[in-house]
């Protein structure tokens, strides 16, 4: 019997040491990924095992400033199917191509991805609720119809460049919808629990719900019945002129806050794929730059005023024409306007005098004033693709470019930088930013979590220049270009502007213009706003004759519904042989019908019913009304003051 | 040859001692962690399969209890059978692992041709061949113990049998058992006294070939490489190391208690098999897995305590063999899941799941509790 030999033993015992050194190695290693990575395996593991079922906020809806709904959202169903749960892909791909109209082979793709869950797209997003009952009725095992939800628009393409639209993620793409997405859409809710590699829930896995916090209701300074009247006028206008485009801006003069916008041609926000881009793209009150002709002649007239640069009464001589640098700049008028005032300069939208205000001021002083009153930089609008306008640099400004500016050639400005500098100059002087957001409304609790304050940007000019501009342009309604806009009793004032349109070569373009009014009223406490542009319509391209009566229909029925009162002491409109005097209807109430036709009163009467005295009239005795309008008289035997 | 073969007797004496009791509660110890992880391991997927979540736990335990049947057999028998059986058993291994590999008698089971039987009859003649060359390489390592500082008939011969063996077994292939069984018989020729510049030359050459061995399947470069950053192939070569790393990793010291874990669920691959330690670490803790470790700590210590004490030198190459063979799975196998040592497909002692190789381990354990009972003090 061999023995075991020392060297053995000894060579045994270093292997026991090894052995207990590897074990001992092992021990550390398994304490190092235990207790000292563990927390960092932890975290990653559970990004392995955690598995989220999202669950969809509701979208805020917009509403005007009267919480009239604009946008909300309807129930539209969608179909998910969860791949582990389906038995027999082919037959349940089968079944829903034939259901929902699809291509079978993308939908066993679809349904057989390696994926917790699926939307069958995009032919099982948002499916009519017959379909969704139809496919519940089905049972099919790992389908199911889940609540889902799209964009309503209940008045179709109103304020539609405002309001935008949203994708079928129900994510803003455009507009408010997208400037506010992310206050508007909320945020997910979701299902977590801890699921094996095939996304099968644990046993024992803990299920947490985070509820989705849906978005808020958004409140518009818009007023849907402002806006409706102002889409309705311009549907009127596309139909009357056959114009390229028309639009029109309504804003509160005082706060900023637009209470209508909106432009020609439009689109549906709930069908905007059918939609030309360019014209979903494009919001032109905000977008479109252009000359503004003589509108821009408020902004050089407030700047004279101010810089004590003329006095209304002042009289001064037009030939038709005023010589600058060598340069004949002709007044609009063939012969110019002769001898006047420099009201009547306004009245009249008389060039060279307005070339005079501008050299009067002299370059620095006139561009620091149209920069203050925001020009040449975005209004800062809450909607997205504001455009900033072009003015001349100051160092190319000479007499021509100077004169020419005066009376608003050689810029170009966006609608809505007209609409906040004239509010400015009307208002007191406040150059406002104009808004669209007005309040945010917990959707829940119905109240509101924030308030939109008018900000003010500057203060361009005094209350005293302010006045006299309102005075002037009350003036240029009543008796000058303005006439068309003329509302009784509502004191509007306003300016026209024709603005030649460059052409692609950048000459003036021949009889293709943009006819504008900025209008508002009343003149002694301004409450509305409104411009109107028409571009290139058909036949007559004069503002005071296309652009007016739009702007004065938008002011009256707007005044009328904002319930504006009317006025007394306005300037009166000036008769000319094509102006019909506006008279007030007398009382006839109690007056026998005899004495009426034996007297020398010379309106048209309607007689209804029998008797000898008058009970009634329509109109009411009072109101004022055109000339020739025909009064309806209800007869009757009693006196109704005996009643 | 003839000469030293009458010259060295086996032992013929009678047990001085009881058996090892260490060594008895240590693998009673594993045994159990090992049937109520298994249990743990693969109650869901059992379920899901055979409709019983017993499924695997149940042969488990029969696997086990065969076990440790055989094992107190072997303890009892004499101890000069082993020597007088090593030469046969060797061939008859030899001759199963030729077999294994013929198509269509050989069972293919995850990829290697290793297993020869027919469903749950049948055994891995590689894991017989284990036992084999460790008797026969202590009773061969004996008989030329004179010879060992000879590098051409001291140490080229042992080694060519285990080389042989290991051949064999590549072509299943199964680098794991291949890898234990040179392992072992590297320690026995150690042990044997074997010198160290020609072990530190064949060391070298071993390098090598493993170099080479590695090189020669893609897998097994990508295994390596996956090994020293997981996180550069997530989903592919470092998807198993870092799945285990995720079950280890979590359980910190407490673990998340038994039947909690969550990687069995069909992250880790065959949790009841080689990733039965990742389960074990995530639900029983730091505290769990490094009892195991401390088990089998123990074990490398009476194992070679039997050797060192042991009458006679083939007894003690016997022990060292078993020990050997036990600890070297195991470390391996800790190692590779706790991310120290580069994949490789093989099973924990004791405590994965696998019915011949359990109680093949436990036939083996029942070798080193014989030879203990004649311990020298």
């Amino acid at each position: 019997m061999r023995l075991t030999g020392n060297r053995v033993r000894k060579r045994l015992f270093i292997t026991l040491i090894l052995g207990l050194l590897l074990f001992g190695g092992l021990l550390g290693r398994l304490g190092y990924v235990q207790l000292v990575k563990g927390q960092w395996l932890s975290e990653k593991a559970e990004e392995l095992w955690g598995r989220d079922i999202p669950f969809e906020a509701k979208r805020g809806r917009i509403l005007d400033r009267n919480q009239e709904v604009l946008t909300y959202n309807i129930s539209s169903p969608t179909v998910m199917a969860v791949p582990v749960q389906i038995k027999q892909p082919a037959e349940t791909a089968r079944k829903l191509a034939r259901i929902l109209k699809a291509p079978e082979e993308k939908v066993y793709r679809q349904i057989t991805k390696k994926q917790l869950f699926v939307y069958i797209k995009p032919w099982g997003r948002k499916i009519p609720e017959e379909t969704a009952r139809a496919i519940q009725g089905m049972r099919i095992p790992g389908i199911a119809v889940v609540e889902d939800s799209k964009r309503h628009y209940p008045n179709g393409s109103l304020a539609a460049h405002i309001l935008g639209f949203t994708g079928i993620d129900n994510q803003g793409l455009a507009g408010l919808e997208l400037v506010y997405d992310d206050r508007l859409k909320g945020t997910r809710g979701h299902v977590s629990f801890s699921a094996n590699a095939r996304g099968e829930k644990l046993p024992g896995g803990e299920e947490t719900y985070s509820p989705p916090q849906d978005g808020m209701d958004l409140v518009l300074t818009i007023d849907k019945n402002i806006q409706m009247i102002m889409e309705r006028e311009m549907d009127q206008a596309m139909e009357q002129y056959q114009p390229e485009n028309v639009l029109a801006v309504a804003m509160d003069p005082k706060t900023g806050e637009i209470l209508g916008m909106g432009s020609r041609p439009t689109y549906r926000p709930d069908q905007y794929r059918d939609a030309d881009p360019r014209i979903y793209n494009r919001n032109l009150p905000i977008w479109r730059t252009y000359e503004p002709g003589s509108t821009f002649k408020i902004i050089t007239l407030a700047a004279a005023l101010e810089e004590h640069k003329v006095n209304l009464k002042e009289s001064f001589h037009d030939p038709g024409f005023i010589k600058v640098a060598g340069a004949r700049l002709r007044c609009w008028k063939h012969g110019g306007h002769g001898h006047q005032s420099y009201l009547e300069v306004v009245e009249n939208s008389c060039n060279p005098g307005f070339v005079t205000l501008g050299q009067r001021l002299g370059k620095e002083k006139l561009f620091s004033y149209i920069k203050k009153f925001g020009f040449g930089q975005k209004t800062g609008v809450d909607l997205n693709g504001e455009a900033k306008g072009i003015l001349f640099s100051p160092k190319r400004v000479g007499p021509v470019e100077l004169a020419t500016t005066a009376f608003g050639q050689g810029v170009s400005v966006t609608p809505i930088q007209q609409v906040a500098a004239v509010a400015a100059v009307i208002n007191g002087g406040r150059l406002m930013e104009p808004h669209l957001e007005k309040e945010w409304v917990d959707p829940e609790k119905g109240e509101t979590v924030e308030k939109v304050k008018p900000r003010m940007k500057r203060k361009v000019v005094s209350e005293e220049t302010s006045q006299k501009v309102r005075k002037a342009l009350e003036s240029v309604v009543a008796k000058g270009t303005g006439r068309k806009a003329f509302i009784d009793g509502y004191r509007v004032g306003g300016k026209t502007g024709t603005a030649q349109k460059v052409g692609p070569d950048g000459r003036y373009l021949k009889n293709n213009h943009i006819v504008s009014f900025i209008g508002f009223a009343p003149a002694d406490d301004p409450r509305l706003v409104v411009y109107v542009a028409v571009d290139n319509p058909k036949g007559v391209q004069f503002g005071g004759v296309v652009a007016a009566p739009i702007v004065k229909n938008i002011l009256h029925d707007s005044l009328r519904y904002m319930k504006v009162p009317k006025r007394k002491n306005q300037i009166p409109l000036e008769k000319t042989p094509l102006t019909t005097p506006i008279v007030e209807v007398p009382n006839l109430i109690g007056q026998d019908v005899n004495d009426i036709r034996n007297s020398l009163f010379q309106a048209r009467l309607m007689v209804y019913g029998t008797g000898k005295k008058v009970i009634d009239q329509q109109p009411k005795p009072g109101q004022r009304v055109k000339q020739g309008t025909p009064i309806r008289i209800y007869l009757g035997d009693k006196s109704p003051k005996g009643d | 040859m003839s000469q030293s073969f009458r010259e060295v007797k086996t032992p013929m004496s009678k047990p001085k001692s009881s058996p090892d009791l260490l060594i008895i509660a240590a693998i009673f110890l594993l045994l159990t962690i090992g049937v109520i992880m298994v249990y743990s391991a693969s109650a869901a997927f059992s379920l899901h399969k055979y409709g019983d979540s017993f499924f695997y736990a149940k042969r488990q335990m029969f696997f086990a209890a065969l076990g440790v049947f055989m094992m107190m057999v072997v303890s009892r028998l004499e101890p000069k059978l082993f020597y007088q059986w090593s030469k046969p058993l060797l061939l008859i291994c030899f001759g199963l692992l030729v077999v294994v590999l013929i198509p269509g008698v050989g069972l293919l089971r995850g990829g290697a041709r290793s297993w020869l039987g027919i469903g749950a009859f049948s055994i891995q003649p590689s894991e017989f061949m284990k036992l084999a060359i460790i008797l026969y390489l202590s009773r061969f390592l004996t008989l030329n113990a004179h010879q060992i500082q000879s590098f051409i008939r001291g140490l080229l011969p042992p080694l060519g049998i285990a080389g042989g063996a290991f051949a064999l077994i590549m072509l299943q292939p199964d680098l794991g058992t291949g890898t234990v069984l040179m392992g072992t018989a590297m320690v026995m020729i150690f042990a044997a006294g074997a010198r160290m510049k020609h072990l530190l030359g064949l060391g070298m050459v071993g390098v090598i070939g493993f170099t080479g061995l590695v090189l020669a399947a893609p897998y097994r470069i990508a295994r390596i490489t996956a090994f020293l950053n997981p996180w550069q192939d997530p989903l592919g070569a470092g998807y198993q190391l870092i799945q285990s790393l995720y079950a280890i990793g979590p359980g910190g010291l407490m673990g998340l208690g038994i039947g909690m874990s969550r990687q069995k669920h069909l992250y880790l691959p065959e949790p009841h098999t080689d990733f039965i330690f990742s389960i074990l670490g995530e639900e029983l803790g730091f505290l769990g897995a490094g009892t195991v470790i401390v088990l089998f700590t123990v074990l490398v210590w009476r194992g070679l305590r039997v050797a060192i004490t042991a009458p006679d030198m083939f007894s003690s190459l016997v022990a060292a063999g078993v020990t050997g063979m036990i600890v070297i799975q195991a470390g391996i196998n800790i190692g590779v899941v706790t991310g120290a040592f580069p994949v490789t497909g093989i099973t924990l002692p004791f405590l994965s799941y696998g019915g011949s190789s359990l109680t093949l381990t436990l036939m083996a354990v029942g070798l080193l509790l014989n030879l203990s009972r004649y311990s020298k003090s």
